[in-house]
Formats: C-alpha cells, sequence, structure tokens
C-alpha cells in the first residue's frame, strides 16, 4: 500500500461543500468491518471490484437534510437506509463515497429530461456492502446507484413506466446502466435502478 | 415464564366472590349455536383470569390462521426488540415486493385487499417498527405483515414460539397474500388452545417483560374491527384482539376486560363453506354467551 494519505487539514476546502473527506482506513474498526474501505468484492459475474476509499463525513442529519449535491437533490436523499444496513452506519457521523456528487449531477440532468420529481426510494441510495440487500458488488455501495420508485405522480411499477423512463435516462446520460424490466435477479419490477458502474471518486484534498 | 408456567400457574384468588360457570351447560350451549349457524366447524379456547375457569371446545382442531397469525408475528417483532435487534423506532423500507415461499417467485400484495392505505401510501419511504405493528394488528395490514416478517423472518417467529414454549398449536409457514403457497395448500395454521396460551400470557404480562406485554397489549387494543367478540358486548368492555377471515374462515381472539373483574382470554376459530354468511353474528353470539356464563352462573338451558 503506498503511503498514508493527508489531507489539507483534514478538511475540504470547498468554500460550498462542506463536508470533510476521511479515509475509510482510518476510521475506528465497526466502521471498517461495514464500510471495507478499498477492498476487493465481486460482482455477480464473478469480477472483482475495488469499493471506495474516501468518504465524505455527514456530521447529522440535519446537515444531510441541508446540504445541497444538486439544484434538486439533497444529501439526505441519497442516504435512507433502513434497519438492514448494518447498525454502526444507522447513526452519525454517517460516510457516503465521495462519488455521490457525481450521481446527484446525473439525476438534475435526468430530472431535466424528465421535468419532474425523482424520488429515490428508501435503501435506494448509497448501502453499504454490508447492508442485507448487498450480496455481490453493487454500484449502490459506490454511492453511484438509485433506485427510483417515482417521478412526479409516476409509480414506476410496470413495465410501461419503467421502460419510458430507463429509455429517456440512457438517452440523457451517456454510460449509464438501467436495469432490465423483469422479476428475476438482475432486473426491476418495482422501480427504475440506474447506475454509473463502480466509480471511485477521490477529491482533490487527498494527497497520496 | 412460559407458556407452560402460565397454563400451570395457580388459579388466582381475587377476593371477589367468584362462581365458576357450569362447563357442560355452556359446551351445550356453544353447540347449539354451532348446529344452528352452518358453519363447518366452531372452536372456542376460554381462561377466565378472575376464577381461572377453563374452557376447551374443540380447541385442538387446527385452522387456517387467516390474520390471526399476525398475534405470534407481533410476538416475534417484539421478540427481536427485547433482544435489541429491533427499536420500536427502528425503520423499514416499504416495498410492496415479496418472495412466495412457492420457488421464490415474486408476489405483490393488492391495494384494494389490504384495508389500511396509509402502509400502501408510504411505499418507497420508510415507516417505524412500532408503526408497521400497529397497522399490522388494528386494520389487518398485509403489507405491514409481509414487511415486518421480511426483517425478522418466519424462523425468527418460531424459534421465539419455541423459546416461550408457545409452539403447540401455532404454525407459521409464510406471509400473507402468499397465493401461490395457498394453492398449494402450504398455510399458516393455528389451534384455539395456540392462540389462547399467547394471550394468556400477554395478558399476564409474562411475554419478555410487563412493558413490553403491556405494549402489545396497546395495539391489540387499538383493534378496529369489532364485529366479532366485541360485538355484543356490554359497552363498557374493552377488549384487547385481532380478528382473521378469508373465503373459508373467520376469527377472532383477543381478552376482554370488564369493571370490577379480571380479565378473560377468548378464541373463537369458525370455518365456513365460501358462501355460508352470518360468520360475524356467530362468533359474537359464543362471545356473549360466554359473557353471560362468566357474569351471570350457569348458562339458563
Amino acid at each position: 500500500m503506498s503511503a498514508a494519505p493527508t489531507f489539507a487539514n483534514g478538511i475540504n476546502h470547498s468554500p460550498t461543500f462542506p463536508l470533510r473527506v476521511v479515509d475509510g482506513l482510518t476510521l475506528p474498526p465497526e466502521y471498517r468491518k461495514a464500510l471495507r474501505p478499498g477492498e476487493e468484492w465481486k460482482d455477480a459475474t464473478g469480477f472483482p471490484r475495488q469499493l471506495p476509499r474516501y468518504f465524505y463525513e455527514i456530521p447529522s442529519w440535519d446537515s444531510a437534510m441541508k446540504i445541497e449535491l444538486a439544484s434538486h437533490f439533497l444529501l439526505w436523499e441519497f442516504i435512507q437506509v433502513d434497519v438492514r444496513e448494518a447498525a454502526p452506519l444507522r447513526t452519525f457521523p454517517r460516510y457516503v463515497p465521495c462519488a455521490v456528487t457525481l450521481l446527484a449531477v446525473c439525476l438534475e440532468r435526468f430530472r431535466e429530461a424528465v421535468g419532474t420529481l425523482v424520488h429515490i426510494s428508501a435503501n435506494g441510495g448509497y448501502r453499504s456492502p454490508s447492508h442485507r440487500f448487498s450480496k455481490n458488488a453493487t454500484p449502490h455501495a459506490w454511492g453511484t446507484a438509485a433506485n427510483i420508485y417515482r417521478i412526479g405522480d409516476t409509480y414506476l411499477d410496470n413495465r410501461s413506466a419503467i421502460e419510458r423512463f430507463s429509455l429517456i435516462a440512457r438517452e440523457t446520460l451517456p454510460g449509464v446502466w438501467t436495469r432490465p424490466y423483469g422479476a428475476p435477479t438482475g432486473y426491476a419490477e418495482d422501480h427504475l435502478h440506474l447506475d454509473l458502474g463502480y466509480v471511485i471518486s477521490v477529491p482533490r484534498d487527498v494527497k497520496i | 415464564m412460559t407458556g407452560k408456567d402460565v397454563a400451570s400457574q395457580p388459579r388466582p384468588s381475587t377476593g371477589v366472590s367468584a362462581t365458576a360457570p357450569d362447563e357442560a351447560a355452556l359446551q351445550t350451549a356453544i353447540e347449539k349455536i354451532e348446529k344452528t349457524s352452518g358453519a363447518r366447524a366452531i372452536a372456542v379456547a376460554l381462561h377466565d383470569f378472575e376464577t381461572g375457569f377453563e374452557l376447551h371446545y374443540n380447541a385442538d382442531r387446527w385452522f387456517h390462521a387467516a390474520s390471526t397469525i399476525k398475534v405470534p408475528i407481533l410476538l416475534g417483532v417484539f421478540a427481536a426488540i427485547d433482544r435489541g435487534d429491533l427499536l420500536p423506532h427502528s425503520r423499514v423500507h416499504v416495498r410492496n415486493r415479496f418472495l412466495s415461499v412457492v420457488e421464490d417467485i415474486p408476489f405483490r400484495v393488492e391495494s384494494g385487499r389490504d384495508a389500511n392505505s396509509a402502509v400502501h401510501n408510504s411505499i418507497g419511504k420508510m415507516m417505524r417498527v412500532d408503526e408497521l405493528a400497529y397497522h399490522m394488528i388494528t386494520t389487518s395490514s398485509n403489507l405491514a405483515t409481509n414487511l415486518l416478517l421480511g426483517v425478522i423472518g418466519p424462523q425468527s417467529v418460531n424459534d421465539t414460539l419455541k423459546a416461550l414454549h408457545l409452539e403447540e398449536g401455532i404454525d407459521l409457514k409464510r406471509g400473507v397474500e402468499d397465493e401461490l403457497a395457498f394453492d398449494k395448500a402450504i398455510n399458516n395454521v393455528v389451534t384455539a388452545d395456540g392462540l389462547l396460551r399467547i394471550l394468556v400470557m400477554l395478558a399476564a404480562g409474562k411475554a419478555f417483560s410487563p412493558a413490553l406485554s403491556r405494549r402489545m397489549m396497546d395495539i391489540l387494543h387499538g383493534q378496529e374491527f369489532n364485529q366479532g367478540i366485541p360485538a355484543r358486548l356490554p359497552k363498557g368492555a374493552r377488549v384487547a384482539h385481532k380478528t382473521g377471515e378469508i373465503s373459508t374462515v373467520a376469527h377472532d381472539a383477543g381478552v376482554v376486560y370488564l369493571p370490577k373483574r379480571k380479565p378473560y382470554a377468548l378464541v373463537i376459530l369458525t370455518e365456513w363453506d365460501p358462501t355460508t354468511s352470518g360468520r360475524s353474528r356467530t362468533i359474537a353470539a359464543i362471545s356473549h354467551t360466554i359473557y353471560e356464563a362468566l357474569t351471570r352462573g350457569p348458562v339458563d338451558e
């Protein structure tokens, strides 16, 4: 492993983005166990993927409710998890991979294309590799996937709605992947899953 | 304390001059109701905390549990709370997608078949464990039931029943609205005695702790379907109960609290041809007969 990273005073110096970047490898053991920073994790095909190592630290729910990742997306929308998430990751401070900002920008672009509200479901934004839904490497654990259950007043729980908005997403966001409609594993029938792949973001604050 | 302990505990001394009813006369009265009701089968189990009187009428016969299975599931949820695996305010993702016990085929709970819209309106969001438990019992929300069972797992409920020595007479195999399982006769089944043992434990405050027992009883007190056991009881009666009904069964199981006496736990299970009516009326009649017997002495034939 390379030399330990250093941070500019341990904080992100962006004047508009207040979250501190942390190296997951420096977190207490219970967090490292749940987040598995930098570890290898195999996807459904058995291909190894490397988990994110750098995270934004979210000090409180109040801050998550206030921080804008994009004009129409607040941070809290990406971190809603239920009892299936590992216990340490359900209390603050919480940690989210730095690439979540890229997802937010993409969703903002998608929102412009559909012209109405885009709702991310619970457990449908970032969830850790320890989440009970996380059986194989999923971009949700990279902070680069979203499960969208409603767009405006339309619930995405049928083929027509899912395929229509899936097409809009693929036309709007180059390189985005959407889960095909269907019931088997690898398909989705009650939400639109879209992701950017296994993207890792290392902010400039990190000096490796 | 276990279910067996509750069943064998000394009969309470109340200081009140209470006379146990004539068991034979009560049996006869219930037989009479059964014969005129048109029901295929009726089972009744009763435990009176005031006198210690018990009645077991056909009480070891198995019935499709319908929504009465939600009482054991409630117990399983509170077992998870007692263990610290869940908190009452733990949040659960409301998602209407479940896997059948038959080949893991996905299914949904049809909103039109669920009396509760609050849970369906939260799809995509999260609800608290205690909110879901409340909806599971008071309006018999099938969606809430399957969500809670999805979190704790059927095996956890069965383990809880076993740990409390309550497994006899309760056979939980799956969640609700699993039509594929129903078609293959894979059903949750109960006996009147099985449900009675749970209710006695809850009413005695012996399920996990007095505080948790009280919380479960509070939820049962919120029941909104009152056409069965409570229907012909006096206005002063309070009933903590759970109903259950599908095309071929109608049940009610609860604890009846009356002024100036200790409560009694009562389970009435009934089975019917799909086209036969009068189910609630029959349950209410049996409940009334038992009330009369417990409060006014021997049943007048």
